[in-house]
């Protein structure tokens, strides 16, 4: 699922990208399986559990290092950041009012494998543009 | 309905399909359809609302909403699941999405309706008998087809 050309160039957003594209794959992997849904279920949850957190710890990464090089778009990136959150959160609390159905778990994960695509391939490389126009401080995260 | 209500719809489909797929779609024939009927195997159906009241529609052949899906995933895919489905109407969503925003720089507000898929062909969709734009792209994992409709709301 990643390509080299999400790069952005800071090795600290690019590893935690790598991760999140790795963790997404594994999670579309584990619902469109095959395999009896209640045996998935364990696996499907523990994936939710650390996508959550591990989204808002990237994403609160991401916006320090956008403080750190004063970067002129940081609020519109919070913005997109905080309607992925939302879009994220709208599925949690689906699932907790309803329970996860592999019907709902496979619509989600459809929604964030789209959603991390465009995020990473589109807001996140301006980030690494603009690093550029600074003089290139890429890859010294 | 104007042919330049298509164009947004037209650019930002390029601009989505460049950036998910790495595909430049590039147009083919544009042809005035009697309504919008899902021509191909697959396809996203968006309705609009506000200042243009409507639909969106892009029909692809199965083959390729399938090559689609593998080329964001990295994984094989046979059939168009929930997963699947759910991709394929979140990128029209996007595409959509931008391209209202486009419009919105002309003074023409709009919302979308979250997006349909069907699978199947041929399965009329009625949007009130009005003639509909269908533009016909070319890209390097086969054709597709975007058909607009839209006429200017209260």
């Amino acid at each position: 699922m990643w390509k080299d050309s999400y790069s952005i160039g800071v090795d600290l957003i690019d590893e935690q990208h790598k991760e999140l594209f790795h963790r997404v794959w594994e999670f579309a992997r584990v619902i469109r399986s095959s395999e009896n849904w209640e045996d998935r279920l364990e696996q499907v949850k523990e994936t939710m559990d650390f996508m959550k957190d591990y989204v808002i710890t990237h994403f609160n990464d991401e916006e320090e290092y956008q403080e750190e090089i004063n970067y002129p778009d940081i609020e519109i990136h919070k913005q997109a950041h905080a309607k992925f959150r939302e879009g994220i959160n709208q599925y949690v609390e689906l699932f907790e009012k309803e329970g996860l159905t592999e019907e709902k778990i496979q619509e989600f994960g459809g929604k964030l494998m789209t959603w991390l695509i465009v995020h990473v391939g589109k807001m996140d490389q301006l980030i690494g543009e603009f690093v550029r126009s600074q003089g290139g401080q890429n890859n010294e995260s | 309905m104007k042919v330049e209500f298509v164009n947004p719809f037209y650019k930002a489909t390029k601009d989505i399909f460049k950036l998910m797929l790495n595909i430049d779609p590039q147009r083919k024939d544009l042809k005035i359809l009697e309504d919008m009927i899902p021509g191909r195997e697959v396809s996203v159906l968006l309705g609009i609302t506000g200042h243009l009241q409507g639909g969106v529609m892009f029909s692809f052949p199965m083959p390729m909403s399938l090559d689609m899906i593998k080329i964001m995933s990295g994984m094989d895919i046979n059939i168009i699941d929930n997963f699947a489905s759910s991709a394929l109407g979140e990128i029209g969503n996007i595409i959509g999405g931008n391209a209202l925003t486009e419009l919105s720089k002309h003074n023409l507000i709009c919302n979308i309706i979250p997006p349909q898929v069907f699978v199947g062909e041929h399965r009329s969709l009625s949007l009130a008998n009005q003639k509909a734009l269908l533009l016909t792209l070319t890209t390097s994992i086969g054709e597709f087809d975007l058909s607009v409709f839209l006429k200017t709301g209260q």
